[in-house]
């Protein structure tokens, strides 16, 4: 009986809420729905209980009733009240990796780039060990931290990936809109938002590395709203101190950058499903640092990006065999001035844009195995007379590489990645490298987006 | 100015949406047989989404776009819960930011907290391949919880479709008695079943076995969701060769090739069984789920 008298308490104390809130029929209404939902789920497990046991009776011999009914009675629940059963989820993700490089650097023709742009470390090492902690917070408002221990200039760091806050559709916020605040992997294009861990390839794209120094994670604002359309389809944009590649140097007035966004998705048949999107992002760069401190930009940047994904399941389960088809494609204008130190060349005026793309299929041919390729390419500015000579002056040369990867998925939880990369940075440059890497995840581990 | 643009941009377009009004009650069921349920029930006053075909396995989903434009619209959802779409419901749920099918509302049914569950872990670890702490969340294969969820999802499209409550009890009163003669029937036709031994793909047919008292003999997956290893297929095939199993069995979409590996060694046919509504090329509704697998297991209509 202490079941019902429970529901019957809660009835009251949610009776009495709503006349001191002097609530609205629909409040009324949901409460009545969510009272009648409670009883109905015990009823209906009092009834199989009871059900149950009945059937156990006639069942069994006479004997051995008392055994089957004495551990009922031992089995009453111990009411225990601990400090840790709010804790959030925790998730930790293992990576390391060994790698090996034919060239003795890495240098871009045309860019000059931040720390994360670059090829990892040469030899066996650990990579980005990630930390998740999320959770709820109450019934408006959810809440994610991520940061990474990574090794950089020889000393361990943590770095800050993401440290947000989310509404929830109990905020009341119209049907489909989302409001997310502080740092986050933003709205940008398809790999942005995700986690490294969950790429396809050891490394980030070309045009990932250089326009983005990996990823975009300022800390901002953004809004996005899934429209009420037939098909998927959401809009959103933000706004963003303007501290992370491709800006850097915040005025510290407020909003140094903006963000727009556009999506589009749908299937195609049972088997097949598409994605297809447009972003903008621009802002002042009060001073972007690259190539280790050498090179400086200051003045307006716009980043524009198109992506594709299409995913196909030739035999209909995704789970056993699936084709994945990704591409991005970003057009960077810039309109300020570039300083290159190193080569002394003063402050110089420069207006012009860069170009990057990349394409990429993975086949998963058996359930724990895949295989890919990826191709990235970058179109390099023409530099003004002022920069002759520095690190952005490409000479015409527009930097590609390749990547071919197989990768074994033991489980959810645990990937092994043996993968090929040529690359050509820098006219003639060729640099051949070989990375064997291990993604491991640990505890809670959230569903991935599409 | 030129930077507020597309924040302009964006704000004109919010307001241009045009909101949309929806006659029937959208239901977004997760899986087939959660389909085929709210179809029995909700007749013409629901339309219904269906998230997975019978030929994907519900575990391996991905959040796609086109479930979240679904999630979206939908005013109730019925899932199996117990984590079983544990890798992409919550992705759903989230991105829809709608408010009517949140866990804890009227909007949102979890089958698997409606009725006992079975296989729960006694030790919560990982190295035991993709277990599910709440028990096995393959639910649907009794007709008995059929029943029970049958009850749950009346009351629930009664509360969130209240002008339509006397439609959807009736429903409930045909469909009910029905199934209740159905499962008699069924009963009575695989009581030659209780006590035959069946090597099972994946653990998907738990709450079937356990209803017609049949054995498991062994599983294919070394492991829940870990694919079969020669090693364990041979340690397998040396049990069963001291006690045969009557036959092998795997959902629509588990790969053939260790159950047929298996059934050439020890001679015992390997059969798809339809495991959901769909599931094999007769289709049909719940009750010729039932029937069909009662018939394979028996061994009528098989090649």
């Amino acid at each position: 009986m202490r079941i019902p008298s429970f529901a019957a308490s809660a009835a009251l104390t949610l009776l009495f809420s709503s006349t001191a809130f002097a609530a609205s029929d629909s409040d009324i209404q949901a409460m009545k729905a969510e009272i009648q939902a409670m009883r109905q789920t015990y009823e209906s497990r009092i009834a199989e209980l009871e059900s149950k046991l009945s059937k156990i009776e006639s069942q069994k011999p006479a004997g051995q009733q008392a055994a089957a009914t004495a551990p009922v009675s031992a089995r009453k629940p111990a009411r225990t009240i601990r400090d840790n059963s709010f804790n959030p989820s925790v998730g930790l993700i293992l990576n390391g990796k060994y790698s090996g490089f034919s060239g003795d650097s890495s240098e871009f023709a045309g860019f000059a780039i931040g720390e994360e742009g670059e090829r990892g470390k040469q030899g066996f090492g650990i990579d980005e060990s990630e930390f998740n902690f999320s959770s709820n917070v109450d019934d408006k408002f959810y809440g994610s931290v991520t940061a990474a221990i990574v090794r950089e200039a020889g000393e361990d760091k943590i770095e800050l990936e993401e440290a947000f806050i989310q509404t929830l559709p109990g905020m009341g916020l119209p049907k489909g809109m989302n409001v997310k605040a502080g740092r986050a992997l933003w709205t940008l294009g398809y790999l942005n938002e995700h986690h490294s861990h969950t790429d396809d390839f050891a490394d980030r794209p070309l045009p990932y590395r250089v326009f983005l120094n990996s990823a975009f994670n300022d800390d901002g604002v953004e809004v996005s709203y899934v429209l009420p359309t037939n098909f998927y389809s959401e809009i959103g944009g933000g706004g963003f101190r303007g501290d992370d590649t491709p800006f850097g140097g915040a005025s510290g007035g407020g909003f140094d950058a903006w963000s727009a966004f556009a999506r589009i998705g749908g299937d195609i048949g049972d088997n097949q499903s598409w994605r297809l999107g447009g972003y903008t992002l621009s802002g002042d760069a009060g001073g972007r640092a690259g190539n280790g401190e050498t090179v400086n930009f200051t003045g307006d940047t716009s980043l524009y990006a198109a992506d594709l994904r299409y995913t196909w399941a030739p035999t209909g389960n995704p789970r056993a065999q699936e084709v994945m088809l990704q591409g991005e494609y970003f057009w960077r204008s810039e309109d300020g001035t570039y300083e290159d130190f190193a080569a002394g060349t003063g402050a110089a005026g420069f207006d012009d844009n860069a170009r990057g793309w990349y394409a990429q299929g993975v086949y998963k041919f058996l359930p724990q195995w895949r295989i890919g390729y990826r191709y990235s390419r970058l179109i390099t500015p023409d530099v003004p007379l002022g920069l002759l000579g520095s690190a952005l002056d490409a000479g015409g040369y527009n930097p590609d590489a390749h990547a071919v990867m197989a990768d074994w998925t033991n489980s959810e939880f645990s990937r092994v990645r043996l993968q090929y990369n040529h690359e050509e940075l820098t006219r003639g440059r060729n640099d051949d490298q070989i990375l064997l890497q291990y993604i491991m995840s640990i505890g809670a581990h959230g569903a991935h987006k599409y | 100015m030129h930077r507020m643009l597309p924040a302009l941009f964006f704000l004109g377009l919010m307001t241009a949406v045009p909101l949309s009004a929806q006659a029937k009650l959208n239901l977004f069921a997760c899986e087939p047989e959660w389909a085929a349920l709210a179809r029995e029930l909700g007749g013409d006053d629901v339309e219904i989404f269906t998230a997975t075909t019978p030929r994907q396995d519900p575990h391996h989903v991905r959040a796609k776009p086109s479930l979240i434009a679904a999630m979206r619209r939908a005013d109730l959802v019925i899932c199996t819960g117990a984590s079983l779409e544990v890798g992409w419901l919550p992705i759903l749920l989230q991105k829809a930011g709608n408010a009517n099918t949140q866990p804890g509302g009227a909007g949102l049914l979890l089958a698997a907290e409606l009725v006992p569950l079975l296989e729960k872990p006694v030790r919560l670890d990982r190295a035991e391949g993709d277990i599910h702490p709440e028990g096995n969340p393959h639910v649907h294969l009794n007709p008995h919880n059929i029943a029970l969820i049958a009850q749950a999802l009346t009351d629930r499209l009664k509360t969130v479709d209240a002008a339509n409550a006397n439609a959807y009890q009736a429903r409930f009163d045909v469909f009910s008695q029905k199934w209740c003669d159905a499962t008699q029937r069924w009963e009575q036709e695989a009581a030659g079943l209780k006590g035959a031994a069946i090597v099972v793909h994946h653990k998907a047919f738990s709450y079937l076995l356990a209803w017609l008292g049949i054995q498991e003999a062994g599983v294919l997956e070394p492991k829940p969701g870990i694919p079969p290893s020669a090693s364990h297929l041979e340690a397998l095939l040396q049990k069963l060769t001291l006690s045969p199993a009557r036959l092998i069995v795997r959902t629509p979409y588990d790969p053939a090739d260790a159950s047929q590996w298996l059934s050439q060694k020890t001679g015992a046919p390997a059969i798809v069984l339809p495991f959901t509504v769909g599931g094999d090329a007769a289709g049909g509704d719940l009750f010729a789920l039932f029937e069909r697998s009662i018939a394979l297991l028996k061994g009528d209509g098989r090649d």
